[in-house]
This record gives structure tokens, C-alpha cells and sequence, in this order.
């Protein structure tokens, strides 16, 4: 599949107040957010790439030249029903970050703090969108896509990401993996998308982003959905 | 006349007997009998048109078998085959799929590299002598406009261009099926239509859109349904007999060339035949097409402008002209400025953005590419190219994903005779300026004129209608007493005489006068009660917005006067708030306005809080501190969030700062000396930053030693500053067990001081077991802690 360079033209604010904490506030400066916002989408460079492997559900296997066995976790239940996976890797580059450190030098901390949370908002949109592109290809040959499933969720073990990451040929967007297993740059994402036969009804939304986080054990993350 | 076309390649291929992985294209040339056969069926199904086995004979395609060396053959081969089935009156269209890349800036292959690759596949599919060509099942807009553009180069057939839409009737690369019509029919598609993707219930609705759209013929070609995975096969489950009653349904929509795409078969081709073959087309209810007019898009939105539509505003922010800043911006290629102004305007209500990349001794030809393909991936606004420069004008309108309008043709004769030819070319709209070879015409009736000399030179070169988008031209007021009157009286014979939409750039009117924004709102207000339906403004200025609202009411745009209510009629909201401390002196007000993170407040309280002979020190404990710890407290009930405590944090630190400028002896005490750090292998510094700044401006003397830090070195620092708390900080489950090294090689150092630990994998119990002295959930919880550290230590 080609690299896919999304865009960015609009944040969700709702998104952005949530990774920043600020879903229950009530009063707090637009300027700010507006200006976290703009920036974000100035200096993001999103990029997305993938590959799309057969999958044998039976031995948890993605059949990749390299074929990688998943843990009798989480994932494996989540991939239960797939035939084939998407292994995606996304990222909005470095810009964003080193203006985030800029901001708190400069003693502008709330600033960091929600371009840092604008960051974040945007590279999940990034990812959605390399996900419509992977839902629409996936449909077309009469398959569903499930959401997507990253390494170190659902005690899925980070130390997967080296391998996830060259599944999806992240290195191509330039997305690293240090040797703790952290995506440089930061703002990036990899994960895995179950191509499952089409099945006539599908939970709702909600109810989907609720199962993913129950079936986390962050229990302090600030993107959790009660 | 409706035609019929044929149904899908593939199946049939597969059914055979094509391996799978081989090359269907190979066929043309090893199984020229099969594919003439499978042609055949078609025909014999009812087929008017069939279509070549071409699909993936592009470059691109090829590759990945090894046979890029083979397209002319290949797309040979494939029209031989096909001619060899027709009979009669058997049309063939020669197939063109996408190169399966997507084209930059959504993706890594070049416009100019795509406009190669099709040029290349149609010219062998024109000269082996197809009788149209078809570019179908495009996702991404900019590839069809590649496409396309390299078709009408390569040959003089009619070309049939179909998108492929997603279940929101969108392309999965955001365009819609009227954008995308307009789009094409303006850069000169014969036919326009859509194909794949989804069955014909889901394609109904796009073609009554692209019917609503254009005059231009329609075709449609749908999946049999939306496929299912039986035994892992994609299966199409509609039968024959179901596509044939949405083959009615989709003529009654209006399309006029039909056929199938994926799962169709030559049954479904003769029920869809026998459907509507013979159907009384002057018998089905008229589509109605929406009012034409001008329009202009983007990728993903189309703008209507004229008389029938509400005013557009067109921001002109986006010029460098006497703008230094934004000059030097360009000029460096950074380009931040103009994304700011682009993103600001389109905040501020501007619905198209021009853009004008006039920088004197810069390439303007690369920087408008540049631009337009950045500002295309930020802004869903239609975009203006604003330029003199032919070259920089082609750049522009060869990177646009939309349909643009060029700003501006003049009736000078090299302006016409570089600037309309690219207008045709790339299906944008323009923008006539009443300026002639002998200069400004100075009435009314003379700028008539010239519009209509300019008008009749773009008929001559193809142009149409709704191509057009006049401007009145302003002079400046005070260099000419008549300048505004002649331009609301041109505006009134451009109504009278064209009606073509017309737009001004307002603030030429006020130039060189006080108190310009009164001066171009009051115009602004005369010109759209002229016949003015886009002016080029300033989008920030308050008094043009609230003119342009009021105007938008009183000339019949704003229904009730819905919308200028919601934004100007007044709100109980501030009764509704609670009162307002009131302070009772200058001590309280910095103390609210720190609670508060009203930064720019704060500094001059503090300077009329010296002056008024206040201590620092009062300052520091009655007002800043009390604030602070107010903050801290409010946060642990959840009463306040952590940007406020930021915010807080900052006017504390601004206050600081500023009781260090206006007394530079004076001094504060540290409350202890902390080392903070992201542990080793760790590159998460956004929480470790917080609680450094949070520290700090709670008196703390803070060594950040930054992320991915060693224990070797965060023992050294420890002794080296002789901290009394070392802050760590971990991220990640990999990188946890530093914290665990890190607090050993502390104690083996024999280092006293007190370790709080933190980072979103942390928990009490994990600090526990590492033998932290204590955990900190987030950064005001870490003040507080050090604080009774300290106060400890002190007793």
C-alpha cells in the first residue's frame, strides 16, 4: 500500500480538552485552545503506512514473511474471528514535540501542555483516517474492519513494538523504535487492525470505545471512558 | 438513448480460470481468445460498450509483475481482443484504473509522474483505436484530474470519468459527487459518473447528486451489492433480476451510460438490458439541476457564488504585499505565517482564501506549489490564485485539488493569451479586472466594456457561464472623489448586463484615509446592496463582520434573521455567573488574578503593588503563595484542572519575575533543591516538565536533568547540588525498572535525599516496592509531598 500523508483540518476540541484534562471544566481560555489547535495543525507532518497480512486465528499467527505469534491475550481474542490484519503505523512527526519543550522553557506551560494534547488529538485523527482508507479497501472484498489495537494496551506487551513497527514498514515514514520499545517520533502510533468476514450487525460506537478501555489496565490514563 | 455497458473483467477472468497473483493484462496477449470471448458475452448480453481488459495497464500496475516494458503492447493486445468481438455498432471504451498510489500531498507520487504513467497507457489504448476512454474506480481526485489532463493530451475521444464513493457518499479521500462534478466537468469530462465501491441502492443517491449538478451525460456502474466473505471468496449477492430494478431507478435518476462493476455478470448485464434498454427517456420526470452558477471547490467543499447564494467573503489576508513579516516568511520557505493566516481566516468566516505569493527575487512558480499543496491538506476553502506570474499561475493550478479562480485576468492581450488557455486547461474559474492595454477605464460603462471584451475572448478559448467572477475595480477615495460611486455603478450594469457574480478588493477604497475599517464596512455595506456577492476583505475586522451580518439579513440571506440573532442578540449570561470577588486591595488582586492564570493582569498589579510600597516579600507570601496553594487545594477537590494550575503557575512565575526586575537585590528563599528526571531509556518529558515548573514557581530550586537519563548521572547531579529530593519520572512499563536501579544506585551512594517517583505507569505500590520514599500522582500532589519532605527535614 502507498504512504498516505492525511489531514489535519480540523481538531476535535472535545478530544483535545480530554487528553489535556480538561473534560470537566468548564471555563478555561478558547484562545489557548484555539491557538493549541492551529499550531498542532501548522506543524504536524501526519504520515501513515501499512501492510496487510493473512492472519491464522487458530495459532494467533500473522502470516508475514516473518510470521509473529500474539500472546494468548487480549488480542488474540480481539482477532479471533480475522482473516487477514492490517498493521498500521502513523505519526505526525518531531516538529510538534520540540515546540512543546520550546513552551516550557519559555515558561509557557499551559501552552505545552495542550499543544502536547493537540498532538496527540491529531495523530489518533490521522490514524482514523488511514483506517477509513483500510475499512473501505477492506469492504470492498467483503471484509469488516475491527477498531484498531495497539502495542501496550489490553496488556498486549510493548516489547512487540520492533516487530510491529517493521510490519508495517513504519520505517518508511521514518518512525523508529528505541530499545525500550518507545516510537520515536513520540507522537506516533502503531497497531493492529482485524480484517473480519462482514457480519451483519456491529456494536455501536460508544459501545466499542468503551470495550477498548475496559479491556485496559490503564487505569489512570487520561483517554479512559468510563 | 441509453448505452449499455458491460459488467466486471475480473470475475469472469477468474471463472476462466486466471491464476491467482498472474497479471489479468497478460492475458490480452496470451489469451486474446478468452478475453474475446468473455467480450462477447457481453455483447450478446446486450452491451453497446464494452471495455477493454486494461485496468491495471499502467506502469505502476506492471511493476509489480515485472511488465512495466509492456503497456503499449499490453493496452494493444487488450483493443484487438476486444474489436474482435464487436459487431456493428459495438463502441469500446478503453479502461483506465488507478495507478493504485495516491498522489502528493495525500501520498508519495508526484502530479507530473501520474500525468506520465496515463498519458503513457491512453495513448497506446487512442492509437490501437478505442472509441472513448474511461478512467474509473478513482479515489483520489488529483489522480483523475492527472488522468484526465493526460487523456484530453493524448487523444481527441470522448472521456468517461467515474469516481469510486465510500458508504457516506464521500471519497475515502474526502471528496463528495458534486465537487467532484464540477471539478470535472469544468476541466472538460464528456462523461461523468461513478463506478464500484458499493451496489446500486448506495449509488442512487450520488447520481441524482451529479445529476443535480451537470448537464453533462451520466454513467453509472455498480457492484452486484455489497460482498460478503463465504469460504473466504468475496461474494456479490445481488442477482440479476434485483440489478435490473435498480438499473430503472438509477435512469430515472438520470444516468444515460450503464452497466456493472464488480459481481456483475452477462445476466446481470441482459437484466439490466432488458430493464431499461427501451425505456421512453422523454417519458421519465425531468431532473432538476440546481441553479447555475459559479462555483468554486476544494477538495471536499464546493462555494456557490452570486446573486442567489449568501455573500462570500474572500480573505486576502494572504498577501505580502507592504507585509514584512509575512514576505520574509515566504521567502524563507517556511510558510508558517501564511498557514496561520489561512487557518485564522477561515476562523474568522472567510470562505474562499486568496493567495498571492508575490515575493520579489523568490521562485513564486515553486512557492505557489508549494503553498496551494499545503494549504489544500489544511483548509477545506476554496482557494484563490492571486498572481501575475504565468508560471507561478500553473504551478498553482496543476497542484489544486479543486476547481480555483484565478485572480485576475485583464483585457491586456498577454494576459489573455497565457492566462485563459490555463483556465480551460485546468477547469478553473476567473476573475476579470476591467483593465485594458490603454489602463483604467475610468466609468462605469467603459469597465462594462472591457469585461465584455475579456468575457468574449474566454468564449473563444472554450470558457463557460459559469466561469466567470467580475471585478467592479476600486480606485482610492482620496486620490479620486468619483472612485466609489463608479465602482457601485459598475457593479449595478455588471447585474444589469452579465450577471455574472461579482466581487472588489474593499479596502483599496479607504487607502490613505483615517479610521479605514469605517470607511470599507460602509462601502462594503452600499457594494452588496449594488449587486456585490464576494468581496475581498480583511476577515478579522469586527465592523466589516458585523456589517456584513446586518447585510446579509436585510438583503434576504439570513432567513428571520436567524443567524444575526444568534451572534449579536444579547445573553443573561453574565447575570447568570456568579458575582465577581470583589478585592478589597492590591494584595487580593494578585492573589485572584494568580488563581485565576490571568498572566497579563498580573505584572502590572505587582509593578502598582511596589509602587504603592508593598514588600516583596508581602507580595510573595500574602498573594503568591496563598494563591498557589489555593490552586493546589482546588485541584485535589477537583475543582480545578491541570492547564488552570499551568496557567496559575505562569502568572506566578510572571510575578516573579517582575518583582525581579523592578528590586534586583532582591532574593527568595529556596525552599530545598530538587533533581528531576525522566529515568533511563525513557523519552517522555511532558509530566516531568509539569512538576519542574509546577516547583519551581512553588519556591523549590529545580536541576532538570531531562529524559533518558542514567542512574550514574542522577547520582552524580545528586551529589554534586547536594539535592534534597530527586524527582523520577517513568513512562512506561519497559522503562520502570530504572526507577528501581536508579533509587539503588542513590542508596549504594549513599544519598540521603528523598525520592518521589511518578509517570502514568506508576502506581503506590510499585513506588512501594522500589523503595521510593514516596509516589505522586501528578504534579501538585509532587509539591505537595516535597513540601512535607522539607518541612520534616526542618524539624
Amino acid at each position: 500500500m502507498p504512504i498516505y500523508n492525511p489531514t489535519i483540518q480540523r481538531l476535535d476540541m472535545s478530544e483535545l480538552k480530554r487528553y489535556s484534562g480538561l473534560t470537566k471544566c468548564t471555563e478555561f481560555p478558547q484562545r489557548l485552545l484555539d491557538q493549541a489547535c492551529t499550531e498542532a495543525q501548522i506543524i504536524s507532518q501526519p504520515k501513515a503506512s501499512w501492510q496487510i497480512y493473512d492472519y491464522d486465528a487458530s495459532t494467533s499467527t500473522i502470516l508475514s514473511p516473518d510470521p509473529l505469534s500474539l500472546p494468548p491475550t487480549v488480542i488474540s481474542k480481539h482477532l479471533a474471528n480475522s482473516l487477514k490484519v492490517a498493521v498500521i503505523a502513523v505519526t505526525i512527526g518531531d516538529n510538534l514535540e520540540e515546540l512543546v519543550s520550546e513552551y516550557f522553557i519559555k515558561d509557557e506551560y499551559t501552552l505545552g501542555l495542550l499543544l502536547d494534547a493537540a498532538g496527540t488529538t491529531a495523530v489518533e485523527l490521522a490514524a482514523d483516517q488511514a483506517c477509513e482508507l483500510i475499512k473501505q479497501e477492506a469492504n470492498k472484498q467483503g471484509y469488516t474492519t475491527l477498531f484498531r489495537f495497539s502495542p501496550g494496551y489490553g496488556q498486549w506487551d510493548i516489547r512487540v513494538q520492533p516487530q510491529i513497527l517493521a510490519l508495517a514498514h513504519g520505517h518508511e515514514i521514518n518512525i523508529t523504535a528505541t530499545s525500550t520499545c518507545m516510537l520515536l517520533p513520540r507522537k506516533s502510533i502503531t497497531a493492529v487492525i482485524g480484517l473480519t468476514p462482514t457480519v451483519s450487525s456491529l456494536p455501536d460506537k460508544e459501545a466499542v470505545e468503551r470495550s477498548k478501555c475496559e479491556q485496559c489496565q490503564q487505569i489512570n490514563c487520561l483517554s479512559r471512558k468510563d | 438513448m441509453i448505452y449499455i455497458f458491460d459488467g466486471a473483467m475480473g470475475t469472469m477472468l477468474q471463472n476462466a480460470g486466471l491464476p491467482p497473483g498472474y497479471c489479468p493484462e497478460l492475458w490480452n496477449q496470451e489469451q486474446p481468445a478468452v478475453i474475446t470471448a468473455i467480450h462477447k458475452s457481453y455483447i450478446d448480453s446486450g452491451s453497446d460498450i464494452i471495455e477493454t481488459n486494461t485496468f491495471g495497464a499502467n506502469r505502476i500496475k506492471l511493476t509489480h509483475y515485472g511488465l512495466e516494458k509492456k503497456v503499449a503492447l499490453l493496452n494493444t493486445a487488450a483493443v484487438q481482443a476486444a474489436r474482435a468481438a464487436c459487431g456493428p455498432n459495438t463502441k469500446i471504451a478503453g479502461s483506465v484504473g488507478p495507478t493504485g498510489k495516491l498522489i502528493v500531498p495525500l501520498g508519495d507520487l508526484s502530479f507530473d509522474d501520474a500525468y506520465d504513467v496515463f498519458f503513457e497507457q491512453i495513448s497506446a489504448l487512442d492509437q490501437a483505436g478505442v472509441d472513448m476512454i474511461l478512467i474509473e474506480t478513482i479515489i483520489d481526485i488529483q489522480e483523475m484530474r492527472a488522468a484526465l489532463l493526460a487523456a484530453k493530451a493524448a487523444s481527441k475521444k470522448p472521456v468517461i470519468c467515474q469516481m469510486s464513493f465510500g458508504a457516506d457518499e464521500r471519497t475515502v479521500t474526502g471528496t463528495d459527487p458534486v465537487t467532484a462534478t464540477i471539478i470535472l466537468e469544468a476541466m472538460g469530462a464528456d462523461i461523468i459518473g461513478v463506478n464500484c465501491s458499493l451496489g446500486p441502492a448506495q449509488l442512487l443517491p450520488i447520481v441524482e447528486k451529479i445529476a443535480q449538478t451537470t448537464n453533462c451525460p451520466i454513467s453509472v456502474q455498480a457492484n452486484a451489492g455489497m460482498p460478503s466473505l463465504i469460504n473466504k471468496q468475496t461474494v456479490f449477492p445481488m442477482q440479476p433480476e434485483e440489478m435490473g430494478l435498480w438499473a430503472k431507478k438509477l435512469v430515472t435518476a438520470g444516468a444515460r451510460y450503464i452497466g456493472g462493476c464488480c459481481g456483475t455478470t452477462p445476466k446481470h448485464i441482459k437484466s439490466i438490458y432488458q430493464a431499461v434498454k427501451n425505456l421512453n427517456i422523454s417519458a421519465l420526470p425531468a431532473v432538476q439541476l440546481a441553479k447555475k452558477s459559479t462555483a468554486l471547490t476544494s477538495r471536499s467543499k464546493t462555494i456557490y457564488l452570486g446573486a442567489d447564494h449568501p455573500t462570500v467573503i474572500i480573505g486576502e489576508r494572504i498577501n505580502p504585499t507592504g507585509r514584512k513579516q509575512l514576505a520574509a516568511d515566504i521567502a524563507s520557505g517556511q510558510f508558517i505565517s501564511v498557514k496561520k493566516e489561512a487557518l485564522s481566516q477561515v476562523r474568522a468566516g472567510a470562505q474562499l482564501l486568496d493567495v498571492n505569493m508575490g515575493v520579489p527575487g523568490i521562485d513564486q512558480a515553486k512557492a505557489m506549489q508549494y503553498v496551494i499543496q499545503e494549504l489544500s491538506m489544511l483548509v477545506d476553502t476554496p482557494l484563490v490564485i492571486d498572481t501575475t506570474d504565468v508560471n507561478a499561475l500553473e504551478a498553482g493550478l496543476k497542484a489544486y485539488p479543486g476547481r480555483a479562480l484565478i485572480n485576475s485576468v485583464s483585457a491586456e492581450s498577454e494576459r489573455l493569451d497565457s492566462f485563459l488557455p490555463l483556465a480551460k486547461k485546468y477547469g478553473a474559474a476567473i476573475l476579470c479586472l476591467p483593465i485594458s492595454p490603454t489602463g483604467v477605464p475610468k466609468t462605469a460603462q467603459d469597465r462594462l466594456l472591457v469585461t465584455q471584451s475579456i468575457i468574449h475572448r474566454a468564449f473563444d478559448i472554450g470558457l463557460k457561464p459559469g466561469d466567470f467572477v467580475l471585478d467592479a475595480l476600486i480606485l482610492t477615495a482620496a486620490a479620486d472623489a468619483s472612485a466609489g460611486l463608479e465602482a457601485l455603478a459598475t457593479l449595478k450594469l455588471y447585474r444589469q448586463h452579465l450577471g455574472y457574480p461579482t466581487t472588489m478588493g474593499l479596502s483599496n477604497i479607504s487607502f490613505g484615509l483615517p479610521r479605514r475599517d469605517l470607511i470599507n464596512a460602509t462601502f462594503c455595506a452600499m457594494a452588496l446592496n449594488a449587486g456585490l456577492d464576494a468581496p475581498i476583505l480583511n476577515p478579522y475586522d469586527p465592523l466589516m463582520q458585523q456589517t456584513l451580518a446586518a447585510s446579509a439579513l436585510l438583503l434576504g440571506h439570513d432567513p428571520s434573521g436567524r443567524s444575526y440573532s444568534v451572534n449579536y442578540a444579547p445573553t443573561n449570561q453574565s447575570e447568570e455567573r456568579a458575582a465577581p470577588l470583589t478585592p478589597k486591595n492590591i494584595i487580593e488582586e494578585i492573589h485572584l488574578a494568580i488563581v485565576s492564570g490571568e498572566k497579563e493582569a498580573v505584572v502590572p498589579l505587582v509593578e502598582q503593588a511596589l509602587k504603592e510600597g508593598h514588600s516583596s516579600i508581602e507580595i510573595s507570601e500574602q498573594a503568591l503563595t496563598t494563591a498557589m496553594n489555593k490552586v493546589g487545594i482546588a485541584f485535589g477537590s477537583g475543582q480545578c484542572f491541570l492547564p488552570q494550575v499551568l496557567l496559575a503557575a505562569e502568572s506566578m512565575r510572571a510575578a516573579f519575575l517582575t518583582i525581579k526586575k523592578e528590586l534586583p537585590a532582591h532574593t527568595t528563599t529556596s525552599l530545598g533543591t530538587v533533581i528531576l528526571a525522566t529515568v533511563k531509556g525513557d523519552i517522555h518529558d511532558l509530566g516531568k516538565n509539569i512538576v519542574a515548573a509546577l516547583l519551581e514557581n512553588n519556591g523549590f530550586t529545580v536541576i532538570d536533568l531531562g529524559k533518558d537519563i542514567s542512574p550514574e548521572k542522577i547520582v552524580e547531579k545528586t551529589i554534586e547540588h547536594q539535592a534534597d529530593i530527586v524527582g523520577l519520572c517513568a513512562l512506561m512499563t519497559t522503562t520502570m525498572p530504572q526507577i528501581d536501579q536508579t533509587i539503588a544506585a542513590l542508596k549504594a551512594a549513599g544519598c540521603s535525599a528523598q525520592t518521589i517517583v511518578g509517570g502514568a505507569v506508576l502506581t503506590q505500590e510499585y513506588a512501594n516496592q522500589a523503595n521510593a520514599d514516596s509516589y505522586a500522582a501528578n504534579g501538585v500532589d509532587a509539591v505537595t509531598i516535597a513540601k512535607g519532605f522539607m518541612a520534616d527535614k526542618v524539624h
